[in-house]
């Protein structure tokens, strides 16, 4: 293994430092990201888009700046010449944004970057391209019909999990070091769990969504996926904040909650002291498969966790979840619906077409059972600091599966991947998805580790203490 | 809803929504239908009072602040 190569396998802080340091440049960082995406994507399929020429000019001027020397470096890019691609539905000036549809190919390239991307590329970090996901985002499993599915780098018969497959699976694969996702129901926590990957799905409204494709705007979030907690956090903290108003012309997420950032990097180190930390039951456990259910038992014994706890309402959050993100996303294509129905997504165009059709009082009843739910559950976090819960009811499935067997029930495989995701992101918490590997004998299943809204840091916290004990990691798949 | 009533309702609100349902696409569309009325029998059975609100909230608009 080459240096460079090496350094791939070492992390985006561990990339970082080596740049500031003078070890490696970001151009030599950008080439190796961009020849390991050449060499492996054939068959992970994880690109949709290998922005080069754009990497290699931003590296360039990264270089640039590194060798100018000055104090600061490491505050103003704490994420130096670190290799990144983001889910294809973020925009990036000069390419269509796709979201994963064949519909958008129509669209016009988009003239701004996502103000995610700016602020990743403001810290030091070098975007590679853009990735495969879910048609729309809606779905569990990135078997796009138009682009192909993406492949576990773990198992490639087996899916990368979705909604942001491409962007798990190009962790995984080593292929960046950082990806961007989203998760309105578990597209961040499913394929992370799925590929043995660190993902971070931040509480609703902390992260600007500017500048990416809408699926459930009032569910919708934004994330990173990295191979530490400590990358998570950098790249988190390089993302936080409240947007710039720029006038009548500047775009604005109204459902960012624009609060000043809280940097959590320096919190790691922190620990476990005093965290108050129970094991979800109930729900959790019901829909689980066995080595779901040994990856979340193999975290509570590293943390000493013993007491088990259930959310009240728990179902009927996951039914809301369901009803808000079918309405709400039929009626946001309905015109496509009307006009081009057979050119979507066929795994997805009659779930849209029905959620198109739902009784509104449906969809009301459904929000009034959310805000219901959000508030029983805040008495079960005066309790808790942290809860755990699996992200996934199984390991990876193998592509194409139809059917899986949850306790004696048979439940169709692509909707059930979120099922026990839903019920956490219909109320908008803090979520850390950890990579174990030791509950199955080849694949990894991830553990949620879950906090009250505004506490990533907790999440991060627990996920580092976890890491430094062993319990959880993310290995670069084998080429 | 039964099978039969809820074919009824697909036709009604589709004519109502203008959306043309080709043959292939109405049977998959029955069933998240149906599956989606079988969640909706869930929040329905939570008991609400006139006073449990909705979960989404509005923010008003000022002048400067027309941009999206």
């Amino acid at each position: 293994m080459t240096s460079i190569a090496g350094l791939l396998g070492r992390g985006a802080g561990a990339m970082a430092d080596a740049v500031r340091k003078r070890e490696v440049s970001a151009t030599e960082l950008a080439r190796a990201s961009i020849e390991r995406i050449a060499a492996t994507d054939a068959r992970i399929n994880a690109f949709t888009a290998v922005t080069a020429e754009r990497a290699l000019k931003h590296a360039a001027a990264i270089d640039e700046r590194i060798a100018a020397g000055g104090s600061g470096l490491s505050a103003d890019l704490p994420l130096a010449g670190v290799p990144f691609a983001v889910k294809n539905l973020f925009d990036v000036a000069g390419l269509t944004t796709l979201a994963g549809s064949k519909i958008e190919r129509d669209s016009a390239p988009a003239s701004a970057d996502a103000v995610l991307l700016q602020r990743l590329e403001a810290a030091g970090a070098v975007l590679v391209g853009a990735l495969n996901m879910d048609e729309y985002a809606y779905g569990f499993t990135t078997e796009n019909s138009h682009q192909g599915p993406v492949c576990n780098p773990h198992d490639q018969r087996r899916i990368a999990g979705g909604s942001s497959g491409g962007s798990a699976a190009a962790v995984a694969a080593g292929q960046v070091a950082l990806s961007l996702g989203s998760d309105t129901n578990g597209s961040i926590r499913v394929p992370a769990s799925l590929c043995g990957v660190f993902g971070l799905k931040p509480t609703f409204g902390r992260l600007p969504r500017t500048g990416t494709f809408p699926f459930v705007s009032s569910l919708d979030h934004l994330g990173p996926f990295a191979r530490s907690s400590r990358d998570l956090a950098l790249a988190y903290d390089a993302m936080q904040g409240p947007e710039a108003r720029a006038g009548t012309t500047g775009e604005h997420d109204p459902g960012c909650a624009q609060r000043a950032a809280q940097p959590v990097i320096g919190l790691l180190p922190r620990g476990l002291d005093g965290l108050r930390i129970g094991v979800l039951g109930g729900y959790f456990s019901d829909n689980a498969q066995p080595e779901a259910l040994a990856a979340v038992d193999r975290v509570a014994r590293s943390l000493n966790v013993t007491e088990s706890v259930e959310l009240p309402w728990v179902e009927a959050g996951r039914a809301a979840a369901f009803l808000i993100t079918n309405a709400e996303g039929g009626a946001r294509h309905l015109e496509n619906l009307r006009r081009r129905a057979a050119d979507f997504e066929p795994l997805s165009r009659d779930r849209f077409l029905a959620g198109a059709l739902l009784p509104a009082a449906w969809i009301t009843q459904a929000q009034r059972v959310r805000r219901l739910y959000a508030q029983q559950v805040a008495r079960v976090l005066g309790d808790f600091d942290v809860l755990l819960a699996p992200a996934t009811p199984c390991t990876a499935p193998q592509i194409g599966t139809e059917w899986l067997e949850i306790n004696g029930r048979r439940l169709p495989a692509r909707a059930s991947m979120g099922l026990l995701t839903q019920p956490i992101s219909c109320i908008g918490l803090p979520v850390c998805t950890v990579p174990v590997w030791q509950a199955h004998p080849t694949m990894p299943v991830g553990v949620q580790v879950i906090a009250a809204p505004w506490r990533e840091d907790l999440v991060l916290r627990v996920a580092a203490a976890l890491e430094s004990a062993g319990v959880v990691s993310a290995p670069i798949a084998a080429p | 809803m039964t099978p039969a009533q809820m074919e009824d309702y697909v036709d009604a609100a589709a004519a109502a929504l203008e959306l043309p349902l080709e043959a292939a696409h109405r049977p998959g569309v029955l069933q998240y239908l149906a599956l989606a009325a079988g969640f909706a029998d869930i929040v329905n059975a939570v008991p609400l009072s006139p006073h449990d609100d909705c979960a989404q909230g509005f923010l008003p608009v000022g002048p400067g602040e027309e941009a999206r």
